[in-house]
């Protein structure tokens, strides 16, 4: 069966530990790395140094302020499309295994979504202007 | 299946009728649609098949909740239709997230797999939320979206982490293994745990005491119709999932949360209708009803015996019926004296006797007076639950039902005793026709129950 591992109704709490293992090491990870740059790194507090960095560009003004929904709608529709592109490499990864089914199949979901993408177009949310 | 699959290909056809120029031919399209869904339902009724490697079995439970909800669906997109313009701005998004919205209450319904039960709440919710927020510009329908969405979101995370809970007691998400593993083991903490979070997620989303306090202003901010949607398709879509998850998975072990749900049930009614006397808005009045009303189908998921499926089932039609016509008419109301007060209902039985007489007809069917649909109605869930020896429970809903008589009547009063001078209400053609024919529907179920009581 799709996502099933296979454990019984008995395990316990020692089945776990793995993952108190992970959080130990997130954990520690994030503290070690915060902890060694502060020490190690060299202390030199510019002006120029503390601004937010942006791209290159001088910085203006504060960066909590409201700015235009284009640019919102746009990252949206970005994130849409990535997350629907990944589920194009476990396709990619067993091509050969799934056959002509995983084509046609691949291809109804790029058709339902090249059909949302016809929609974003012609509604005119790429519109820039 | 061939069901969920063209509900979807509507959604997506109707969805293009705003941007391909063929706003008119929408509405008809999707009621065919609709009529042809429902059509494939009854064509597969017995068949008992699975599908997606048994995350979803489209059994007679399925397919009689799809058809309610569906039938819902085509009521609300018929007024919809009435009311709005195909002018407007989103008309054929409106409708195609409609059809989307019921799509995601036929994966409901249907769910083996718990993957499958969050996947339809999510395409329902989604859809509900854009839907509240239906008029761009308006502050309350604005207010309402974005309180459903918070509110939503926040009842789905409950929801996860307990199907997370469950598969690490159970090792899996299908309700088949679900319900073997729990046998075999007994309820764990883990489970339990499980078992609760996902209780609170789906009581949010039925808007039970005390995961209600979303549910009068989201339902008053949004536009009538899309409340009259959300009370209905919506709710009906949520108990039949609450139902059928708690049938497949824990009916076994029932002795050990029916109190928890009993209580719960108990101070929904009671709490849902004392509020509602409160209330002056009609359509305020009318969501705390629907909180009301979560409470008295809560009982029958308490119960959870032989006849809870099909109590729940004559339950959501006839609340489905009297709900969409009442929804129906406080939209004429407020659009003819642009307010909703019972005030507003003066004269209406002098000006407008049809409408009167649907007023009355739906007030009655929702408060359970005999003769009308909704009598029927809680006289299933009471009895099942009176069977099973919850005696207090019933008697805590008898009472309710009393209270609530007062508010439900308050309009009707109004409408047959009090004078008026405004003049006889207007309404787009087809709106009188169509509540002279959920009136009559309502009649005939409260004559004549055993048509629908029995089916599943």
């Amino acid at each position: 069966m799709l996502l099933e591992i296979k454990t019984s109704a008995t395990s316990t709490a020692v089945d776990y530990f793995p993952i108190v293992i992970q959080f130990v090491f997130a954990a520690g990870f994030v503290a070690t790395t915060m902890f060694v740059t502060h020490i190690l790194g060299p202390h030199l507090k510019t002006k120029k140094k503390l601004k937010a960095f942006e791209s290159g560009i001088k910085s203006v003004g504060n960066a909590r302020q409201p700015f235009a929904i284009k640019y919102f709608l746009t990252a949206i529709l970005f994130v849409l499309f990535d997350v629907e592109v990944i589920f194009l490499y476990p396709w990619a990864v067993n091509f050969l295994d799934l056959g002509m089914g995983g084509i046609i199949t691949m291809g109804l979901f790029m058709v339902l979504l090249l059909i949302g993408f016809f929609y974003i177009i012609k509604s005119g949310a790429l519109d820039w202007e | 299946m061939n069901l969920l699959i063209s509900l979807t290909a509507l959604g997506v056809v109707a969805m293009f009728g705003g941007i391909l120029k063929f706003r008119s031919m929408v509405m008809p399209l999707s009621v065919l649609g609709l009529i042809g869904a429902s059509l494939l339902g009854v064509y597969a009724w017995n068949t008992n098949q699975s599908f997606l490697n048994d995350m979803m079995r489209m059994d007679n439970y399925a397919i009689a909740f799809s058809i309610v909800c569906m039938a819902g669906t085509l009521l609300t997109i018929l007024f919809f239709h009435f009311f709005h313009s195909e002018n407007e701005i989103h008309y054929a998004e409106a409708v195609a997230l409609m059809l989307f919205a019921v799509a995601g209450c036929a994966v409901m319904v249907s769910f083996t797999n718990l993957l499958m039960l969050f996947l339809g709440i999510e395409i329902l919710s989604l859809s509900l939320y854009v839907l509240a927020g239906l008029r761009k510009k308006d502050l309350l329908s604005n207010e309402s979206s974005l309180k459903y969405f918070l509110m939503g979101a926040f009842s789905t995370g409950f929801l996860l982490f307990g199907i997370a809970l469950l598969y690490g007691a159970t090792g899996s998400f299908a309700t088949t293994q679900i319900a073997y593993q729990l046998g075999i083991a007994g309820m764990n903490g883990m489970a339990a745990m499980g078992l609760l979070l996902l209780m609170i997620g789906l009581l949010f989303k039925v808007a039970a005491v005390p995961f209600q306090f979303w549910t009068p202003d989201v339902y008053q901010g949004a536009p009538t119709i899309v409340t009259a949607f959300m009370a209905t398709v919506g709710k009906v879509a949520a108990f039949a999932a609450f139902l059928r998850l708690f049938q497949l998975c824990f009916a076994p072990s029932k002795e050990g949360y029916q109190l928890v749900i009993g209580t719960v049930a108990a101070i929904t009614m009671l709490a849902g209708n004392i509020m509602a006397i409160y209330q002056s808005s009609t359509k305020r009045m009318l969501a705390y009803s629907s909180i009301a009303h979560a409470g008295y189908m809560l009982i029958a998921v308490m119960t959870l015996n032989a006849s809870s499926n099909g109590s729940i089932l004559f339950y959501s039609v006839a609340y489905t019926l009297a709900s969409i016509s009442s929804f129906l008419i406080v939209m004429v109301v407020q659009q003819n004296r642009n307010n909703d007060t019972a005030d507003d209902f003066n004269g209406l039985g002098k000006t407008n006797p049809w409408i009167a007489f649907a007023l009355a007809v739906s007030m009655l069917s929702l408060s359970g007076i005999p003769a009308t649909a909704g009598f029927f109605g809680k006289f299933y869930v009471f009895s099942s639950a009176v069977s099973d020896g919850f005696i207090w429970v019933v008697a805590v809903a008898v009472i309710s039902s009393f209270i609530s008589i007062y508010y439900y009547f308050r309009p009707v009063i109004a409408a047959y005793s009090k004078q008026t001078h405004d003049p006889v209400m207007t309404m787009p053609a087809g709106t009188q026709a169509l509540l002279i024919l959920l009136s009559l529907l309502t009649i005939l179920l409260g004559i004549l129950p055993g048509f629908i009581a029995g089916i599943i």
